[in-house]
């Protein structure tokens, strides 16, 4: 894997750098075709040109030149899209302070995490990382596709909402962190909802010292002496979040912290796009779907912690029938692989069909994240983001052969074994040299 | 009395022995129509399992049900084994991250005297969730330090530990020290530590078989002084005399082979756990004799070079090449996710009828419990599931579960919860 | 009378001695440096040539025969050697004694209310190296013997690290060889420890409010500097104000980076607050070359270090991928921005001794840097950058006389500096003793051993098997042939295990003592016993 490794990045980047186009041509044959919001094709294609799918149906003939992928016997289904990670990032939190909505995980993007090539070998195409839960306001979010090989500004993906994620409950309030001498405020739950209301109010107040300035500046009786006031990056950050230009990502578990979080959003007038982990949804999948807001969960990982404790893997499912918009997530750099067996899972706890389980970590992650235009399911238009099994994909015998992102193959598990068994290949014959070397002492 | 009033006493009395037989479990059990997958022998396509106290009486394809035997109807489903955990922490943990509830893990570096199943809390919320997918034993083991302390067998049902233990003491468990290369960037233990390690417990070994010598000769000559109670050599004696195997946690290839020469040494008899490079020494494992429970499948491959699906790939390689093998979840809380490691094998390689034994006959083996359990065989204990497809598979719903023969609750707190708020 | 006459005298002498004692600095020679190759790195070399410096300038220089040697001239006969303009190096560590750095303490943010709350000040812009210098004889004569003759002087820790400074490695004391202070404000992305920002993206929006706070703080002083009725008073920032000189009159600025990313971060900061910005370490910098032509107009200075950060994929996936890259890939950084027509300066910044410093010049070389492009690339491409390039970085008349003399060209592995002038004054390079270099023990082979017990002596044989200073084999006697194990040497220091069987029991024996090249003593010890032993290697060939 290493040399071609390199070598495919070198290719790669000298490619990139002499003209960036966006995607490449592919065509897919004879796969049964998942495409999630429109049916199933038994034996269907999937043309891509110039990144974008241009075609899905039976017998597409391929235009000249471009690159063919034989499918049959194989599963295609759209790139799996998880919306909740900590990968390609150089750190997960800023944690001196609770409260740290002026940082970016744009400014520190690391396009060589191990992580970015363990989600692609799991069909995944595409990530919402984010910042931390150690801070009750944390920063703010970035969507990327998982284009290894690629330098960190091709993976961003620019069409999605601008998130900041908040945190509730045992994380923020440091439960499960050892403290040595003065803790950090807040280290209640009513701390903690008391900390994002003073920092909106204080937004507030920031918002209005700039109103006043800019409107004295420009009246004809502009006072001698006019100061501006300062330009703070927190401030500005909430104040984006009051004028609606970026939504609340929030993580929390037990079921009261997030319906107090959703007092909060109505009295401040903010937008929550999504609620991370939330195990107890399903003891308030009445509200969540009033208020129409969306969940992005892990399916059965729980009893890690105390708020964790009754997070069973029915909520998944029960708040899916109860009208709840449910992603599933995976939040780490190994369970990523695995997201089409988490998603299997919403099957047997709960009895979602096959279809309504694909979802969770296709179409519906994608809406969360305001990208569903361009990504989520197989439809013409959308961006060529691909993934093929070898089984179908909600089975536990199966395993992801191809990841394609906007018509290039970025994991290609063939390809892969063929470089193993060069590897091998050559140590053996390393060893056999080594061997006769040695020889007789 | 009247004629009426007697009869109407005859029809109660005839009714409240109906219902006492029916409050006592009926002895003979016929799960009828099945597709059955006994993992020893063939499968048998719309057979009939016999279960009497508490034993499969019975396997096959027309079998003749005595009278008054309770009827399972399973057409359509598919019987198998109960699966076995060849290492988890069920009943020795709740929540992880609170330690007043974690009692797996013992402060120190040798520990030969503690048993996992004399901390065991039957009434744990997890088992219940494991169970009610399929899997009826477990092997429950300690963690932490060098020796660890002792591993036990359970069933996963009954009111108290008593009720749920097989084997009271199955391996020692050994943390074997590890040269430093399956670490991360940082090495935690330098080369000297390590070797340092295993001198310490080639030591504690030959003192423990000193201490034997010394207490068999005090018996033969009771002129002789007893030698002075020691504790952890008393409880490594077992270890020594061959009769308790240890099971070791053993991991980088290094450290598997000096693994092997330490278990050859010293002469002991020996189960590996972990394992996550024995692919790239299968054959050492094989010629050596000591099989191996895998661990949960689900971590990243430290080393870039040995590829992303290495710990996937390992139980084939390694079956391939011979090994008897398990799996295990190694885990409380995602206990229930043990027929999945299998599945994820099987995947990556494993042959899919010896990823199902790899959680059913072969723990039994390696736990020297196959003649009681591990297969649908007439005469072991009538552990069974019924499911309606492959137990491996992740959408397979199970429909009953049977341990010694009596049918389990599949209720856990997941059901609890999800019905109570079903009812807002 | 005598006495008047004697104290006049005196006084006069006195006098006359004030005088001398108070004039200005020493005198140092003239110097007719004649018959050398000449190469100026402006204009083109003079294949034999005279060099004439005087007061510490290169007064004049030129062929042979075209220059006159003036009478006060010591004249230095250079045949067969070479002159270079003295190296310049733009980033090193020497020469600073830094204020003693608090021990790390493992573990959390927060500190226990009786111990201090642990921050460490990552934002010093105010702390100047020159008031930290401390010259060594040592560091100087290392940097000569490279034919260094100037050197950039930067703090190096920290968020804000501090303000460098310009020095002539003209001795060993540090005011004389002061040439520029400060020459810039250097930036690292890295972290502070127990506050704010403690992590990577705290410390962008950390540095981006910070330019904001001096932008403000700028203008608001300048505001009330201009009419203060009516305005409150602005108050004393000392951290704005040290940072007022980069963000508002556009003093350089260094972004120190360690990666690609870094580089990418640097150059949005430069632009986002037009900054007067430099690039430096940037041993990356090959694997952004489009965006550092889009960006030509910002300094690069490449540092010779040819780790593979931690980030990258060259050191995630294998030692042999990690190896290759610190061998060939990583040297071959200015090689690639010479292709791409990149202009760049070399400095030393993350090597751990000057020794590495020709050492890496010669891989980058290997790896296709062209030699003129690499000594320009230390002479005067960085005199350029800082500012200096009026009076340093090549042999011109008029500039100061930083002079090398080399016994061959300039980074060839043969080359040795015979001498160097730093401001005219001369160095003269001593021969190194020769043949002193330190040999590692090796204890390979076959040995015949005395082990002595209470019980007698035992004969025994060794064949000792070395890797590194990993130690194996086996021991063989009378009494069987057991395995050596776990055996380390740590230069003449032995350890090792025997792995004994005696009478059926396993036994492990511990030896412990010291090793030369032909014998081994020390002493084995069993539970209780201890044993002597002593070996003498068997010579190939016998038995």
């Amino acid at each position: 894997m290493k040399r071609n490794t390199i070598g495919f990045i070198l290719v790669v980047s000298l490619v990139v750098f002499s003209s960036f186009s966006f995607g490449q041509d592919l065509l897919i044959k004879n796969g049964t075709i998942l495409t999630v919001t429109k049916g199933k094709i038994l034996k269907g294609d999937i043309l891509i040109i110039k990144g974008i799918i241009k075609q899905i149906g039976e017998n597409i003939k391929a235009p000249k030149g471009v690159k063919i992928i034989d499918a049959s016997g194989k599963y295609v289904i759209p790139g799996i899209i998880d919306s909740h990670t900590h990968i390609a990032l150089t750190g997960t939190n800023e944690s001196a302070e609770a409260i740290t909505a002026e940082v970016k995980m744009r400014d520190v993007l690391n396009a060589e995490d191990r992580s970015i090539y363990t989600a692609i070998s799991g069909g995944v195409t595409m990530v919402h990382t984010m910042h931390g839960s150690s801070n009750p306001i944390g920063g703010e979010n970035i969507v990327i596709k998982t284009k290894w090989g690629k330098t960190s500004e091709e993976m961003i993906v620019h069409d999605a909402y601008r998130t900041l994620k908040f945190a509730l409950g045992e994380n923020p309030k440091r439960s499960n962190s050892p403290t040595v001498g003065t803790p950090r405020y807040p280290q209640s739950r009513m701390g903690v909802n008391a900390i994002i209301r003073r920092e909106f109010l204080k937004a507030k107040n920031y918002m209005e010292q700039w109103d006043r300035y800019l409107k004295a500046k420009e009246s004809k009786k502009s006072p001698k002496n006019l100061i501006a006031p300062r330009k703070d990056l927190r401030m500005e950050q909430l104040a984006d979040m009051l004028r609606g230009k970026m939504v609340a990502r929030c993580h929390t578990y037990r079921a009261d912290e997030t319906l107090e979080f959703i007092n909060l959003s109505k009295e401040f007038g903010f937008k929550i796009a999504c609620f991370e982990h939330a195990s107890e949804a399903f003891k308030i999948a009445k509200e969540l779907a009033e208020e129409k807001i969306g969940i992005s969960v892990f399916l059965d990982s729980w009893a890690y912690k105390v708020e964790a404790s009754e997070g069973i893997a029915y909520s998944a499912a029960y708040c899916t029938k109860n009208g709840v918009l449910v992603s599933i997530n995976s939040d780490s750099g190994e369970r990523i692989r695995r997201l089409f067996n988490d998603a299997a899972k919403a099957m047997k706890y709960g009895g979602l069909s096959e279809e309504e389980a694909l979802k969770l970590v296709t179409i519906n992650p994608a809406i969360q994240l305001g990208v569903e235009k361009i990504a989520g399911s197989l439809e013409v238009g959308k961006h060529g983001d691909i993934a093929i099994f070898n089984e179908h994909p909600l089975s536990a015998y199966t395993l992801c052969e191809k990841t394609i992102i906007e018509g290039e193959v970025y994991f290609d598990r063939a390809q892969y074994l063929k470089e193993r068994e060069e590897m091998e290949k050559k140590k053996k014959e390393e060893e056999k040299k080594k061997e006769k070397k040695g020889g007789t002492k | 009395m009247t004629k009426r009033t007697f009869v109407f006493a005859v029809i109660l009395i005839i009714c409240a022995s109906f219902s006492l037989t029916q409050e006592k479990s009926p002895s003979v059990i016929a799960i009828k129509g099945a597709n059955i997958i006994p993992v020893v022998g063939e499968d048998i396509t719309e057979g009939t399992i016999l279960i009497k106290d508490g034993l499969i009486e019975a396997v096959g394809k027309n079998i003749d049900i005595p009278a008054g035997a309770k009827i399972i109807k399973a057409e359509g489903l598919f019987a198998y084994p109960g699966m076995i955990d060849g290492s988890c922490y069920l009943g020795l943990e709740e929540i992880s991250s609170i330690s007043a509830t974690v009692d797996y893990r013992e402060t120190g570096r040798i520990n030969p005297q503690v048993k996992t199943v004399e901390a065991l809390r039957p009434d744990s919320m997890h088992i219940p969730i494991s169970r009610s997918n399929g899997i009826t034993a477990a092997l429950v083991a300690p963690s932490a330090g060098l020796i660890s302390g002792q591993s036990g067998l359970i069933r996963l049902v009954g009111w108290t530990p008593e009720e749920m233990i097989i084997k009271s003491s199955v391996a020692m468990h050994i943390q074997f020290p590890s040269l430093p290369r399956l670490r991360r960037r940082r090495e935690t233990q330098p080369r000297e530590q390590a070797s340092k390690q295993v001198k310490e417990l080639k030591e504690i070994l030959n003192q423990a078989r000193y201490y034997q010598k010394r207490k068999d000769a005090a018996k033969k000559n009771s002129g002789l002084h007893l030698p002075e109670f020691d504790e952890k050599l008393e409880f490594l004696l077992p270890v020594v005399n061959g009769e308790l195997p240890v099971m070791i946690s053993v991991h980088a290839e290094n450290d598997i082979k000096a693994a092997i020469k330490f278990v050859k040494e010293e002469k002991l008899k020996a189960i590996f756990s972990g394992v996550t490079e024995g692919w790239k020494v299968a054959e050492d494992i094989k010629k050596s004799g000591i099989p191996v429970i895998f661990g949960s499948l689900n971590s990243v491959p430290p080393k870039w070079e040995d590829g992303y699906d290495a710990f996937y790939r390992n139980p084939g390689v390694m079956a391939k090449a011979g090994v008897k093998f398990a799996f295990s979840s190694g885990s409380a809380s995602l206990a229930k996710d043990l027929p999945y490691h299998a599945a994820k094998a099987a995947a990556f390689g494993l042959d899919k009828k010896e990823a199902l034994k790899g959680v059913t006959i072969y723990p039994a083996q390696i736990f020297g419990v196959d003649k009681m359990m591990g297969s649908l065989e007439k005469g072991k204990v009538a552990n069974i599931v019924l499911a309606d497809g492959d137990i491996l598979e992740l959408r397979t719903n199970i429909k009953h579960v049977f341990i010694d023969g009596k049918e389990v609750d599949l209720s856990s707190i997941y059901t609890e919860l999800l019905e109570k708020f079903k009812k807002r | 009378m005598k006495i008047k006459e004697n104290r006049l005298f005196i006084c006069l002498f006195v006098v006359i001695l004030l005088f001398t004692a108070t004039s200005s600095a020493r005198v140092t020679p003239t110097y007719a440096i004649v018959n050398c190759k000449i190469i100026p790195v402006t204009g083109s070399p003079i294949e034999k040539g005279i060099i004439i410096i005087r007061d510490g300038l290169i007064e004049s220089l030129g062929p042979q025969g075209k220059i006159s040697i003036p009478e006060d001239a010591e004249i230095i006969k250079a045949e067969g050697l070479f002159a270079y303009p003295g190296l310049i190096d733009a980033h090193t560590n020497l020469f600073l004694e830094l204020p003693k750095e608090e021990p790390r303490r493992p573990g959390t943010m927060r500190t226990s209310a009786a111990e201090p709350r642990q921050k460490e000040k990552a934002q010093h812009p105010d702390l100047a190296a020159i008031k930290l210098l401390k010259p060594k004889k040592t560091a100087v004569a290392d940097l000569h013997k490279i034919g260094i003759t100037t050197v950039l002087v930067v703090p190096e820790r920290g968020i804000y690290a501090g303000q460098s400074v310009l020095l002539n490695v003209n001795g060993d004391k540090a005011e004389p060889m002061v040439i520029k202070s400060p020459v810039a404000l250097h930036v690292n992305f890295t972290t502070a420890r127990g506050t704010y920002p403690s992590s990577l993206m705290g410390t962008m929006a950390f540095l981006r409010q910070s330019f904001l706070d001096t932008e403000h703080y700028s203008s608001y002083k300048s505001q009330f500097t201009e009419s203060s009725r009516g305005l409150k008073r602005p108050e004393y920032n000392p951290f704005l104000e040290a940072l007022s000189p980069y963000v508002v009159k556009k003093s350089p600025v260094f972004f120190n980076c360690a990666n690609l990313e870094d580089i990418k971060r640097a150059l949005g900061l430069i632009k986002e607050f037009k900054l007067n910005g430099f690039l430096t370490g940037a041993n990356e910098a090959w694997r952004v070359t489009e965006l550092l032509i889009k960006n030509a107009k910002v300094p690069l200075l490449v540092s010779l270090n040819f780790k593979p950060p931690m980030t990258s994929i060259y050191a995630n996936q294998g030692e042999e991928l990690k190896k290759k890259a610190e061998e060939e890939i990583y040297p071959a950084n200015a090689a690639n921005l010479h292709k791409k027509g990149l202009t760049f300066a070399l400095t030393s910044q993350g090597l751990k001794k000057p020794s590495d410093i020709p050492k890496n010049v010669q891989k980058a070389i290997k790896a296709g840097l062209p030699k003129e492009e690499a000594l320009k690339a230390m002479t005067i491409i960085p005199a350029k950058f800082l500012g200096v390039s009026s009076f340093l970085g090549s042999l011109e008349p008029g500039k100061i006389a930083n002079i090398i003399l080399t016994s061959g060209e300039i980074f060839d592995e043969k080359t040795r500096v015979e001498r160097v002038f730093v401001d005219g004054i001369s160095f003269e390079m001593k021969e190194p003793p020769k043949g002193e270099k330190p040999t590692k023990v090796n204890i390979a082979g076959k040995w015949s051993a005395t082990v002595s017990s209470p019980m007698g002596d035992l004969e025994t044989t060794l064949e000792i098997e070395q890797d590194g200073n990993e130690i194996s084999g086996s021991i063989s006697s009378n009494m069987g042939k057991w395995e050596i194990r776990d055996g380390i040497l740590n230069g003449n220091e032995l350890a090792l295990s025997i792995a004994a069987t005696i009478m059926g029991e396993a036994m492990d024996m511990a030896f412990s003592g010291t090793a030369e090249k032909d014998s081994i003593e020390g002493t084995i010890a069993v539970q209780e016993w201890s044993m002597e032993l002593k070996a003498k290697r068997i010579p190939d060939g016998e038995f």
